[in-house]
């Protein structure tokens, strides 16, 4: 089995966000990721999926740098964003995670008002100069979060006291309001109901006209719905990447085919 | 392919199959004792291929019920999907048989109640020939095999051949012959209904392939059929 092919990651795409080269993950002597090179597209939902402990949710936490803030964690290989080394000494990563944003698997919304929880990026990051275009920085992110007419008229309640659908897009929302070019999702739907799986998907298929949206999910149907390019992984490998209406109908890998139609590999 | 960790998904995508397999058989039997039933003037042996063609029908019916079933409930991916849209498309395959086989034999209970005529003998040549493109395309299903698939592609072209020899034998004949002109109007009716079946044979190799592969066969084979030329020479 380990001497299958590994994918063809050179899916051709001229809009090129994210180029990852020859990525390997080390956790003290675990080695992860294995040898991934992949581009990441523009304007695209990317779905990562595979069998839990394959590397896909480090993988995404390679893209904005998460994995430095985990001691044993070593990285080798390179991330370029638009063509900038992210992992460059010059790089600041709390600079590089205002653009790429993360939404994690269980909404984690501040211990703060509505308002504050969309305002708080923004400020630190010194993107407005007064009140009024924090107000329009705010009404703009909750819009593109599809969450503005549930809650402008409640701004200034806990976001912690949203429904879990509504905390979720509150956080998207959080997330979008550094103005990010990459927006990365790590299950963003597996605490949901059906609805708020649904309001989410629907949210993220706006989000992919203006971001290059990266997704793992566990959900074969979530990956094959929202997404236009999909990536297997398998103990670490990335084992195929391709066009997601492929993967799901005629996928090339043995191991990608085991793990997508639910049976033993 | 290994089994599925839900083992009745395995039992669902098997039982469709041995249903496609079951209308084969069906429509196989069907086309093969209509043309015996114009051959031996067998009006009950025509009557009995027009009856159980409800079987048929049924049979496909069931098919597409539990196709919608296994698309709704195990919403299946790559060769499972392929399994279920190939199943649901050779069962209408079969089912068209079968219709060609009931019209056949309508039209050989009239033509019983005719005197004999000559052309019937060639009849059963191509009848033979499409009956086996039926059967192995049903064995290059069940066996995934490609190379059978092929096979049958091919012999198309030749049933092509032989239904235009047909074709321009029975002009002939009714030119010559015009009190046989109802009897020659039915068997080339008849003529093209096996035709008919052999395409349909092809349309399940072509499904066949796509099952095994993932692609469609090229559709550049050469065609034929040059009927729809033929002309009456003064």
């Amino acid at each position: 089995m380990y001497d299958l092919p590994h994918a063809r990651s050179d899916v051709i795409n001229s809009d090129c966000k994210i180029s990852a080269r020859n990525v390997q993950l080390y956790y003290g002597d675990n080695h992860a990721i294995k040898d991934v090179t992949a581009n990441i597209a523009d304007k695209t939902v990317t779905a990562f999926i595979g069998p839990s402990g394959c590397g896909k949710s480090t993988f995404l936490r390679c893209i904005n740098r998460m994995n430095d803030t985990i001691d044993n964690a070593r990285m080798e290989g390179t991330i370029l964003l638009d063509g900038e080394d992210i992992y460059d000494s010059k790089v600041d990563p709390v600079q590089l995670r205002a653009r790429v944003g993360m939404v994690f698997q269980k909404p984690n919304p501040f211990p703060k008002s509505i308002y504050d929880n969309v305002a708080y990026g923004p400020k630190i990051h010194g993107m407005v100069r007064n009140r009024s275009e924090l107000d329009e920085l705010v009404e703009r992110a909750l819009r593109r979060g599809a969450i503005w007419d549930e809650l402008k008229d409640r701004l200034d309640e806990p976001g912690t006291g949203l429904s879990g659908g509504q905390q979720q897009r509150l956080c998207i929302a959080r997330a979008i309001a550094t103005e990010p070019e990459v927006l990365l999702m790590d299950e963003p739907c597996s605490a949901l109901d059906p609805i708020a799986t649904a309001q989410i998907e629907e949210l993220i298929d706006e989000l992919r006209q203006n971001y290059s949206v990266v997704i793992v999910t566990h959900s074969m149907q979530q990956a094959a719905r929202v997404s236009q390019k999909t990536a297997f992984f398998h103990l670490g490998n990335l084992v195929e990447y391709a066009d997601t209406g492929q993967i799901f109908t005629n996928p090339q890998d043995p191991r990608t085919e085991s793990y997508i139609t639910g049976r033993i590999g | 392919m290994s089994q599925h960790i839900v083992f009745s998904f395995d039992q669902d995508l098997q039982s469709v199959q041995a249903k496609v397999m079951r209308i084969g058989s069906l429509a196989e039997t069907a086309l093969n004792d209509a043309v015996l039933s114009l051959e031996t003037r067998d009006v009950k042996l025509a009557e009995r291929v027009r009856t159980r063609d409800t079987l048929i029908d049924n049979l496909t019916e069931d098919i597409k019920v539990s196709c919608a079933k296994l698309l709704a409930l195990r919403a299946p991916t790559a060769v499972d999907l392929r399994v279920v849209l190939s199943v649901m498309t050779i069962g209408g395959n079969l089912e068209r048989i079968g219709d060609y086989a009931k019209n056949i034999a309508k039209r050989a209970s009239v033509i019983s109640e005719n005197p004999p005529v000559s052309v019937v003998h060639p009849l059963r040549t191509i009848t033979d020939f499409v009956v086996h493109m039926i059967s192995d395309s049903l064995d290059s299903y069940i066996q995934r095999s490609q190379s059978i698939a092929e096979s049958v592609l091919i012999r198309d072209q030749r049933v092509d051949e032989m239904y235009t020899a047909l074709f321009r034998n029975m002009l002939i004949e009714m030119q010559e012959k015009q009190h046989e002109m109802t009897v020659g109007m039915h068997l080339q009716f008849i003529a093209k209904n096996i035709e008919r079946a052999g395409d349909q044979a092809t349309n399940i190799a072509e499904q066949t392939i796509y099952l095994a592969t993932g692609m469609k066969p090229n559709d550049d084979r050469p065609k034929r059929d040059m009927t729809s030329y033929e002309t009456l020479r003064a």
